[in-house]
């Protein structure tokens, strides 16, 4: 595993962002600026309710783990105190690379002290709910007139301009609303399977990098600055393929297909039961050929000569039985010496790894150094998931300008308010006993 | 640099950038989403057609190159040369072509992708500011490498496959297999991956006048996407579990799916806030349900026993769910702050207010079905600020060829040569 640390060049070098996201979608893009260089500073408050969610996500570092002591230093898995905003996991994971720091929106002092950061800042990035912004007389109308040159990114469910503008939503609402729930399952009368994991909450991160990277070059080339309205449920609609097209043309409506592979001839194509709790290998036969090649390592099994299954036409008509066939083949089978067996056959087959498989067994993830070792002031060196390409020149470093996973909460307070914005040290005890920092 | 000072649209941020998609439906997206910022996609196609015009579902007859809506829906805005880009006469007229491009983009299996880099190598060293994008299966080194991989099985090793299915039966044994969550997801990681490292690049570029190279793994790119599933592993030893249109998580949650009058599966759900209690309180009083939440009564029940309180709760909210049509739970619990939605249909959005007031699908003319289709496609779009968006349907095999092989310099002739030898 690597440090994290680029050792190239910073494509965001220069680059100063104002954080005032939260949740995963706001994250996420800032995460990735600061993977390229930014300098991401991220602006939370001490109130209870004013800390950021993921904070108190479950599970937390194991109460053994120190600063000098996390998973990379040998320390084991384990029980962690609930509710130590300093010491959970999911957070560590989404925010590493960024600076902390405390700021109270509530309190003038502390709206005062923030237009002062937006004047030498290149970005500012926000999830809040809609209108919150304004509310507090920080919206990108009064933060231009400080700064002309300001990138304002705001990212909400539904879009800020539009109908239904006031609408609340968290990444799944976005989700159902946009069709990619629907998508996902068994065919109908099954109900929708949906998500695992929150699509756009994610997705709407990767949109917002590309943009704010755009507009980033853009800034630097002309001096212009704007306003990004991201809307969580409009990314949902990039992502919907091609069903709203086919569904103009023949008027019917969408369906879901599980794993199976409607727009090619390829059959079987799913997941398949292996040895093992809940163990599945996936595959697909693209070919004749390869439909062959598993005969052969089905031993030539008598259901599998069926001269119904003879043609990618004949396979597809009866799927269903070739299915329930295959099956019988794969239940008693090791997954991983299956894969590797109809791999070496030319077959594309995969075990559906769990996580303890994707981080213990996973030889291609380990050797390309995809988790990334990253130090934390409290709970010490955990691994952090890192970025998925390699670039020459200006490499991703998922530690960014900090070299840490994510910040403590108002952990950079002395280097933000003392270096970066220039404060005495009387202004910021001062602030301090006010409640502003 | 004078691009943008030339530019009238500020918003279209990738003007006069050109870049070459050379390879498989691994590319296609990244490359559409730079061509919805305004660069000039050229893909270079062999004599048969790109692979991704093989792939349904197909507007009229299959397996048409000219048929297919993946390839048109992947594909607006580029430009379409046939070039049979393996072939030793083709080298010059890349070397042309990318003596004017920004980009070019690789994609496909490994042993294509490997074959193909060491001209491009030689290439960049005669334009040092040529970025150089691979998109792979599982990247250009490591052990899995030259491992075959589709949609599906990418989606399997990523690990998004784990954590999205049904519920577990009642024994808590799961009869269904995990799901591969709509399709191309695995494409659609990847080419979003590669479009931010591209644009990281495309800035660094502006810095240091320096190209590079870029070598993305669809498999790392699915990796990225199982939110708490590798944390909590990592940390606690706990493995999440795959839930009905809900978060893995290591133990499981309530159900959340319930019905409207009209049949139509709602995203409705409660979070522990007293807010959100009396939220669904004013919406049961709406729909005329009779409820004792905020009563004394009720309070008591909490006290004694949460769990009867929830279930209280839930059975509550799927009654009132289950009372109106789904647009018009929508709507109502979205007038009472409930982050509630429907599970719509992709094509529902079609004819929806709130698309149609931001303009998020994109209207593109097809000339030869005679008629229009609308695409989504418009993200973030005020005009003014950097937002994807498309105007042209994708190109026919082959459109583009004489325009952009003339315009890079290739002579009347040359092009009658190469046509000879079946070379474009």
């Amino acid at each position: 595993m690597s440090n994290g640390q680029a050792k190239g060049g910073r494509a965001l070098e220069g680059v100063t962002v104002i954080d005032l996201t939260w949740l995963q979608v706001g994250p996420q893009a800032t995460r990735l600026l600061a993977t390229f260089g930014a300098q991401v500073i991220r602006i939370e408050w001490r109130e209870r309710k004013a800390i950021d969610f993921i904070r108190y996500t479950p599970p937390f570092a194991p109460d053994h783990a120190r600063a000098d002591g996390g998973r990379s230093q040998g320390v084991t898995q384990g029980h962690g105190t609930r509710n130590n905003f300093d010491r959970g996991a999911y957070f560590n994971n989404t925010n590493p690379g960024k600076y902390g720091i405390t700021l109270n929106l509530n309190h003038p002092k502390g709206r005062d002290l923030l237009r002062r950061m937006v004047r030498d800042a290149n970005a500012i990035c926000e999830n809040f709910s809609p209108g919150q912004m304004d509310k507090w007389n920080l919206g990108y109308e009064e933060l231009r007139k400080i700064n002309p040159r300001i990138i304002y990114m705001q990212t909400t469910g539904v879009g800020k301009a539009g109908v239904y503008k006031d609408y609340v939503s968290y990444g799944p609402t976005a989700q159902a609303f946009s069709g990619l729930t629907f998508l996902s399952g068994l065919p109908e009368p099954h109900p929708p399977a949906g998500w695992g994991y929150s699509y756009l909450d994610h997705s709407p991160g990767y949109f917002g990098a590309i943009l704010l990277m755009a507009a980033i070059r853009r800034q630097r080339l002309s001096g212009a600055g704007c306003y990004i309205d991201m809307s969580q449920s409009e990314t949902g609609l990039m992502l919907s393929g091609t069903s709203v097209i086919e569904h103009q043309l023949t008027g019917k409506p969408t369906a879901r297909y599980g794993n199976r592979m409607p727009f090619r001839d390829w059959s079987p194509h799913g997941a398949y039961r292996c040895a093992g709790d809940d163990n599945w290998i996936a595959l697909s036969i693209q070919s004749d050929e390869q439909w062959r090649a598993l005969i052969e390592e089905m031993s030539s099994v008598e259901w599998a000569l069926d001269r119904r299954f003879a043609s990618a036409a004949g396979r597809k008509q009866n799927e269903d039985e070739l299915d329930e066939n295959l099956t019988t083949f794969t239940i008693g089978r090791d997954r991983y010496d299956l894969m590797n067996r109809l791999q070496a056959r030319g077959i594309p087959a995969g075990v559906v790894q769990k996580a303890p498989d994707r981080f213990d067994l996973d030889p291609q993830l380990r050797a390309r150094g995809y988790y990334v070792d990253l130090p934390h002031s409290e709970i010490g060196t955990w691994p952090v998931e890192g970025f998925p390409a390699k670039l020459s020149r200006s490499p991703a470093s998922v530690g960014g300008p900090t070299g840490r996973a994510a910040p403590k909460l108002g952990e950079d307070n002395d280097f933000v308010y003392g270096k970066l914005v220039g404060l005495s040290a009387a202004e910021m005890a001062s602030l301090a006993e006010d409640g502003v920092i | 640099m004078s691009d943008l000072n030339h530019n009238g649209n500020l918003g279209s941020s990738l003007a006069n950038f050109t870049i070459l998609e050379i390879g498989n439906q691994l590319g296609d997206y990244a490359a559409l989403l730079l061509a919805g910022l305004g660069a000039e996609v050229i893909k270079l196609e062999p004599r048969d057609g790109a692979e991704s015009r093989r792939i349904g579902p197909f507007a009229t007859v299959s397996n048409d190159s000219e048929q297919s809506i993946f390839f048109w829906r992947y594909n607006l805005n580029k430009k379409s040369v046939t070039l049979d880009v393996d072939h030793a006469d083709a080298q010059p007229v890349l070397a042309a072509l990318a003596a004017k491009a920004d980009i070019v983009l690789l994609s496909g299996e490994f042993e294509t992708v490997e074959r193909r880099l060491p001209l491009w190598r030689k290439i960049a060293e005669d334009n040092p500011r040529l970025i150089v994008c691979t998109i792979t299966p599982f990247g250009l080194d490591g052990p899995y490498r030259a491992l075959k991989a589709t949609d599906l099985v990418q989606m399997a090793l990523g690990g998004i496959m784990a954590v999205c299915g049904y519920d577990p039966a009642d024994d808590g044994v799961y009869d269904t297999p995990p799901i591969a969550p709509a399709m191309w997801h695995s494409y659609h990681l990847g080419g979003e991956y590669a479009a931010i490292a591209m644009m990281a690049a495309i800035n660094f570029r502006e810095l240091s006048g320096e190209g590079q190279f870029i070598d993305v793994s669809v498999h790392e790119a699915v990796n990225t996407c199982t939110e708490v599933a590798i944390p909590t592993y990592v940390y606690s030893g706990q493995v999440v579990k795959r839930q009905t249109a809900r978060h893995a998580a290591p133990s499981v949650t309530h159900v959340r799916l319930s019905q409207s009058a009209d049949g139509v599966f709602m995203l409705a759900g409660l979070s522990p806030f007293e807010r959100e209690m009396r939220a669904l309180a004013e919406l049961a009083d709406q729909v005329g349900i009779g409820h004792v939440l905020g009563t004394p009564e009720f309070a008591q029940l909490e006290k004694e026993d949460r769990v009867a309180a929830a279930i209280y709760r839930n059975d509550l909210l799927e009654e009132v769910v289950g009372s109106r049509s789904a647009d018009e739970i929508f709507k109502r619990a979205q007038s009472v702050g409930l982050a509630w939605s429907p599970i719509r249909r992709p094509e529902e959005n079609l004819d929806d207010p709130h698309f149609a007031a931001r303009g998020s699908f994109a209207t593109i003319n097809h000339p030869e079905l005679g008629r229009d289709l609308r695409y989504p496609g418009t993200v973030a779009s005020d005009g003014q600020s950097p937002h994807f968006s498309y105007t042209r349907r994708a190109p026919r095999l082959g459109e583009h060829t004489d325009e952009v092989l003339l315009r890079a310099g290739v002579s009347d002739t040359t092009l009658a040569s190469l046509r000879k030898t079946n070379v474009i």
